[in-house]
């Protein structure tokens, strides 16, 4: 799963003949007033700034402005760009026409097993969800097109009439040829807009979600996708990140503030039940760690280091199934020298560590990691005999 | 009993080193329960008309790779499963494939990361077909006592200690990999371990689902119960529900469903496998998976930890009506050890290996090399330079500082000697052939011999002979080289003589009579031999070969490495004539008409062939 900021969303719209607005994304505020003097829609129509960046409830936030001129517009982008949101920074501005328009309806399209689904409804915008029963449905089976006659009528089902129903048509029928070949997981187009003066379209808002596996074969994605947590990533979750771009096998980390049992947990199916075990016990994680597929031993001694600094963590849980080809030697003696490392850079003070693992090389990991105790660690190890997740439960009533 | 893989299953892997990988650990399995190699064949093309080395056991077994699936299986038409572990990118083709062979009637995608309409579409062709399609993302399938395909299991040791080796009566489904081996485990530990286990994978769209192969073990009459481990996203752990509550089954159902924890987590934070993600309006919860489970009747513990009570809890069930009757605990003693390779048993101290080599000089199996036993770095810490290095490989000795300076001095001299002479000739013409540097200088390394640059051995073995058996009778030295030699090596130079010396010579003489303390009787005698040819002939000066001969004998270096001395010296000459000639970015050269004398027939007519 892969979210697109609206701006490629706009230009991957552009490509394949759904009306957008006129937009810019600009960095700088400046930008703004040498593109003003080059395109007259900039200097003639209402803009609307938006930030361009991954960051939920914009509008709340203040990050979205309406109905400005130009001049209001380069203020609201100067305002913008540079405000720190939480861990997030606003480096960009999304500028766009706001165009006057009669009605605002809603056209979505999303991936499921047996092949697509393109929802449509003539009362879009923000009462969408109140109106969610209106909402026309029409299921596209893998590798078939339906025809323009078969969405046109759908539309009409929808509510839409007349020659509104058959470019909504059109624009629907663009829009699944979008959502085919660009690898598209979801697009959601609320409002789709249309000023009746001159039948005009556009869509001006786009929720879009690509398929990242499928980049290979999209030589033209010239974009990165968002964060996928619903908030940008902190510098560790990044940091990790890159590692895990460049790696054999996984590492990956997702912060969450204000837990205090850590985990470094292995296997993207183990992980998420060690999360469950510390929430069913009434305990909060201060993170999601895991690897996988045999990772070289300094990719998870770096995972271990940035674990280690987690702030007000009293529990590690060093948890993992019995892995098939991980070796937990190997990956073990990296989070040994990860550990080492902490220590000796003052990390780890009062904080428990508890092992619970299997896989090849499994006598001699554990073996190490026991030895840990000698050198003055918290830690309590145990081999495959002990259930999997039980460690969690040692772990909070101790 | 067992469903998808079993001791009928023949396989082909389609993918490079990882597929080699997996065939290695497949191979260990079949070695286990003493079956044949369930892997027939590789297809990459790359690596087309190669054979991997395939041990099963002791026994080694050669499975060759193949530029394509077509020619795999025209060759080996018993293959009727495929693996596929080729990259993302070429997954799908590769997956098609293997659909529309005839003979395959299962496919596991092992690839990650494949886009998910490709997922879409192979699992939409498999049904087509009427063929399986398991994955991607799959860590594989295991039948016990039966088949393994995949990694599936882990290692020797964790085969055993899972019962893998005979069959059981839990039938496994997993999406995750890991979670398949930790399942297995737990059956074996608190039930009598396991059927079958599939791992169908974590991805958004797998190319099966439980229900599929609950069917499977519902019509395997050797299951008894099937442990399934879910997790949030996706709606296959509500289908095996409603499958499960549809009607009266056979099978028991466990369950263990992933991702209770998000209905905690800030919203929006999402983890764990592709697939794992809850839909709008709590759809495919693991909450709503559990309640589902729970509601038609299967076990569902609360967390994963409870699964291993539940399991006991229905096999001591099964086992007290009858429906799996106990069975006596196998001997693991009886159960094939896998053959340790030759380090693992010669670090256990349990056998003798005779050596095929034997060295005295370096060894480079610690942290660096290490040469007669002084480490690289350490020599270079202390201030020793190439010179001692030398010493220490072609001697075993440090050599004396002054004995340093000296065979610095030999090298030096002796580096280049201007591109006329065979060596520089021959890597410049190789050089302007467009020859790479080792090949160019190996070229002009070839001219080495007899009478180029090669007489440096020989005029000190026959010096060093002269000193010892006739010390004080050069004449009665020179008529001996005479009657068994010929002309004395290291004696004689076509342009220098007495009058013209060689500058090299008498410097190096000088140098290393008058300003070392080295004691010089190989030197000094062949300076007397020189007196004497040089009355005889102007030019029968001891030159500059016979003059290294001699002092390396003085120098104490074994008498077969003195050529060592002009081929080191030399190679550093002609690597800059190799160089300079690239620098120069210099043209094929061929020799002028005129240098040849065409001592050749005139033209004739080819006379026809007898």
């Amino acid at each position: 799963m892969a979210k697109i900021l609206e701006g490629p969303a706009m230009k991957l719209f552009n490509k394949w003949g759904i009306p957008v607005p006129n937009y810019v994304v600009i960095m700088d505020p400046d930008r703004l007033a040498q593109l003003g003097e080059a395109n007259k829609w900039l200097r003639e129509s209402k803009l609307v700034v938006k930030a361009h960046e991954a960051i939920g409830g914009r509008f709340k936030l203040g990050l979205v402005k309406l109905g400005l001129n130009l001049d209001e517009a380069y203020e609201a982008a100067k305002e913008m760009i540079g405000r720190e949101i939480g861990t997030s920074v606003v480096h960009q501005v999304i500028v766009a026409e706001m165009l006057d328009h009669d009605e605002e309806y809603y056209l979505s399209i999303a991936g499921n097993r047996d092949g697509s689904e393109l929802l449509l409804s003539n009362k879009g915008g923000v009462d969408i969800e109140e109106n969610w029963d209106t909402v026309k449905r029409l299921f596209i089976p893998l590798d078939e097109t339906p025809t323009l006659e078969t969405i046109t009528e759908a539309a009409l089902e929808a509510g839409f009439t007349g020659e509104i129903a058959e470019r909504v048509a059109k624009i629907a029928s663009r829009l699944i040829l979008c959502f085919e070949d660009e690898d598209a997981q979801s697009i959601e187009i609320n409002p789709l807009v249309i000023r009746k003066s001159d039948m005009r379209f556009a869509a001006l808002d786009a929720v879009m979600n690509v398929d990242w596996d499928a980049r290979f074969r999209h030589a033209d994605w010239d974009f990165k996708p968002v964060s996928e947590i619903g908030r940008s990533y902190t510098e560790a979750e990044q940091q990790i990140m890159d590692i895990d771009a460049r790696i054999k096998g996984s590492v990956k980390l997702v912060e969450v503030p204000g837990g205090d049992i850590a985990l470094l947990t292995a296997g993207g199916g183990a992980s998420v039940f060690y999360s469950d075990a510390v929430v069913a016990r009434g305990g909060c994680i201060a993170n999601y760690a895991e690897y996988s597929g045999d990772p070289p031993d300094w990719a998870v001694e770096a995972l271990t280091e940035t674990i280690c600094r987690l702030p007000n963590i009293k529990h590690i849980i060093v948890g993992g199934a019995i892995a098939n080809f991980t070796d937990v030697k190997a990956t073990f003696s990296g989070i040994i020298n990860g550990f080492r490392e902490s220590k000796s850079k003052g990390f780890l003070e009062n904080v428990q560590i508890w092992v619970r693992r299997g896989g090849p090389n499994e006598n001699q990991g554990l073996a190490a990691m026991k030895k840990l105790q000698e050198e003055g660690f918290d830690i309590h190890v145990y081999d495959r005999s002990m259930p999997m997740t039980d460690i969690v439960d040692l772990a909070l009533n101790s | 009993m067992s469903i998808l893989a079993n001791k009928d299953t023949r396989a082909v892997i389609i993918g490079g080193i990882a597929g080699v990988n997996a065939a290695r650990r497949m191979a260990q399995f079949d070695f286990l329960i003493n079956r044949s190699l369930t892997v027939q064949a590789f297809v990459y093309p790359p690596e087309e008309g190669q054979q991997k080395e395939i041990y099963r056991g002791g026994e080694l077994n050669n499975v060759t790779v193949y530029s394509s699936l077509a020619k795999a299986l025209e060759e080996n038409p018993q293959i009727n499963t495929a693996l596929i572990y080729i990259g993302a990118s070429r997954a799908y083709q590769s997956a098609k494939e293997a659909l529309d062979a005839k003979g395959i009637k299962l496919v596991t995608m092992i690839t990650e990361g494949v886009p998910e309409k490709d997922a879409k579409r192979l699992r939409k062709y498999a049904i087509e077909k009427g063929k399986i399609f398991n994955g991607p993302s799959s860590i594989g399938i295991m039948s016990a006592g039966e088949c393994r395909l995949g990694v599936i299991g882990g290692e020797f040791k964790n085969l055993k200690l899972c019962n893998l080796y005979r069959p059981g009566s839990f039938g496994v489904i997993t999406k995750s990999g890991g979670l398949s081996n930790e399942a297995m485990w737990l059956c074996a530990q608190n039930g009598n371990g396991i059927t079958s286990a599939v791992a169908i994978g974590g991805d958004s769209y797998p190319g099966t689902d439980f229900v599929t192969y609950l069917n499977m073990f519902e019509n395997d009459p050797e299951t008894k119960a099937v442990v399934i481990i879910g997790e949030v996203g996706g709606t296959l752990e509500e289908e095996a529900a409603e499958w499960f509550g549809k009607e009266i089954r056979r099978i028991k159902l466990i369950a263990s469903i992933g991702g209770t924890c998000q209905d905690v987590l800030p919203q929006g934070m999402k983890f764990g496998h592709a697939g794992a993600k809850e839909g709008k309006k709590g759809l495919g919860s693991a909450r709503s998976k559990i309640n589902a489970l729970r509601e038609a009747g299967a076990v569902v513990p609360e967390t994963f930890g409870g699964l291993s009570k539940a399991i006991k809890q229905v096999y001591e069930e099964l086992l007290k009506s009858g429906v799996i009757k106990p069975e006596a605990e196998l001997d693991e003693a009886l159960l094939p050890a896998l053959p340790p390779s030759v380090q693992e048993v010669m670090k256990q101290g349990d056998v003798i290996v005779e050596p095929l080599i034997r060295t005295t000089i370096s060894d480079d199996r610690g942290e660096e090399p290490r040469y007669v036993g002084y480490a690289a770095s350490e020599l270079c810490e202390k201030g020793y330079g190439i010179e001692d290095v030398i010493g220490l490989l072609w001697n075993k000795k440090l050599p004396s500082r002054e004995e340093s300076e000296i065979i610095k001095r030999i090298i030096m001299i002796s580096a280049d000697h201007g591109p006329a002479v065979s060596g520089a000739f021959g890597s410049i013409i190789a050089a302007c052939a467009g020859i790479d540097l080792p090949q160019a200088v190996s070229a002009g390394m070839t001219m080495i011999g007899p009478r180029f640059g090669g007489a440096v051995t020989n005029a000190g073995k026959y010096f060093k002979y002269g000193v010892k058996e006739y010390p004080n009778d050069i004449p009665g030295f020179l008529n001996w080289m005479k009657q068994n030699v010929g002309p004395v090596p290291g004696i004689g130079h076509r342009v220098k003589s007495v009058k013209n010396p060689d500058k090299r010579v008498k410097y190096l003489v000088e140098y290393v009579t008058k300003q070392t303390t080295l004691h010089t009787p190989c030197l000094d005698y062949a300076l007397q031999v020189e007196k004497i040819t040089t009355a005889k002939k102007d030019n029968l000066i001891l030159n500059v070969d016979g003059t290294i001969g001699c002092v390396l004998v003085d120098l104490d270096f074994p008498e077969y490495s003195f050529n060592g001395f002009f081929v080191l010296a030399r190679t550093i000459g002609m690597i800059g004539h190799w160089i300079d000639q690239n620098n120069q970015n210099s043209r094929l050269i061929r020799l002028y008409d005129y240098l040849i004398n065409y001592a050749v027939k005139e033209e004739r007519e080819v006379p026809e062939k007898k």
